[in-house]
């Protein structure tokens, strides 16, 4: 079984290094797509005997995931893992992460930092309490989804379920839009627990909304 | 009445333009009948005024007929914008599709 780890960077110079060779034991060929970091992450990663691919514009994090999944798909991966390149994941949590796929229990697996309660404990409390609970109630009434945790970003899926999401936000509306569209294709969905390491804040209000308004875009644009 | 001078002078000035740039097949013939549509329209609803004043009165609004022309363009500009963003996110999936393509490509 081939499995295949995609890192989206962007400026993670600091890190990337790090994230390669932490997850590289793990899985059979690391990806990481260079957003078009203006610092030395391309080389930094290239360095590291991994495939790297380089954005020549800077798209934002769901274009890159896509274009990992792209050449994973291509290169015939049979799991495709998104992991971030901040360092804020660990990566002994992919075989937890992978376990249901290799055991054919679901079709798709989002790592939720909010199974167990000692997996967030560094996590802002206006994250966690007030943008985390926003963004489930969005899920909850627009797309009628109930995930434990409504912004994953660290998950597996199958080839097949890859090949089915198409998803085309560029930017942090990926996330809700793979969740709707792993709904939509009635894919089998599980959630596992994840740690999480918090570095700086993530997401903002601000990033939230225009999360929304890019998914309402995107409705119109189809 | 010196406004609506002033106001026709400008839509005079914007038609010769939208005339010259027709000319010049800078812009396409859908873009200029629209464009033409606009200011003839504009020019018409400056010139007839008063008339605009009475439709408006009929209407049952209190406001007079140049500010109903003021609210109905904003109304149009946020339209035009909105439809703009709509076109910008269509050419941003398409700088997508290049950018992976090139990215694969290697």
């Amino acid at each position: 079984m081939k499995i295949f780890c995609v890192t989206p960077a962007f400026n993670e110079a600091n890190n990337i290094v790090a994230v390669i060779n932490s997850v590289k034991p793990m899985v059979d060929e690391v990806v990481v797509v260079d957003d078009c970091s203006s610092d030395n992450t391309y080389s930094l990663a290239k360095q590291q005997n991994i495939t790297v691919l380089k954005h020549i514009v800077n798209l934002g994090q769901g274009a890159a995931l896509k274009t990992g999944t792209e050449y994973a798909i291509k290169e015939f991966a049979d799991i495709i893992i998104h992991f971030d390149a901040d360092g804020q994941f660990f990566a002994k949590d992919i075989e937890t992460v992978i376990y249901p796929l290799v055991n054919n229990k679901a079709d798709i697996v989002f790592g939720s930092r909010f199974i167990n309660k000692q997996d967030n404990v560094g996590m802002p409390i206006t994250k966690k309490y007030l943008l985390m609970p926003l963004a489930k109630l969005v899920n909850k009434l627009l797309f009628n989804i109930n995930l434990a945790d409504p912004q994953s970003g660290f998950r597996a899926m199958t080839r097949f379920s890859a090949i089915k999401i198409n998803w085309q936000q560029d930017q942090m509306a990926h996330c809700s839009e793979i969740l709707y569209q792993a709904v939509k294709r009635d894919l089998r969905i599980k959630e596992v627990p994840i740690s999480v390491i918090y570095h700086n804040f993530g997401q903002k209000f601000s990033n939230g909304i225009k999360i929304l308004v890019d998914l309402f875009l995107a409705k119109l644009i189809k | 009445m010196l406004q609506q001078i002033i106001a026709l002078i400008i839509i005079a000035f914007f038609l010769a333009r939208l005339f010259w740039q027709n000319q010049k097949k800078q812009i396409t013939a859908v873009e200029f009948i629209f464009w033409l549509f606009f200011w003839v329209a504009s020019a018409i609803a400056i010139i007839s005024l008063k008339w605009v004043d009475r439709v408006v009165a009929n209407f049952g609004f209190t406001a007079s007929g140049i500010n109903v022309l003021l609210y109905l363009s904003v109304a149009v500009l946020f339209f035009l914008v909105f439809r703009l963003r709509l076109k910008l996110n269509r050419i941003q999936q398409d700088i997508t599709k290049i950018v992976r393509h090139i990215a694969l490509k290697k």
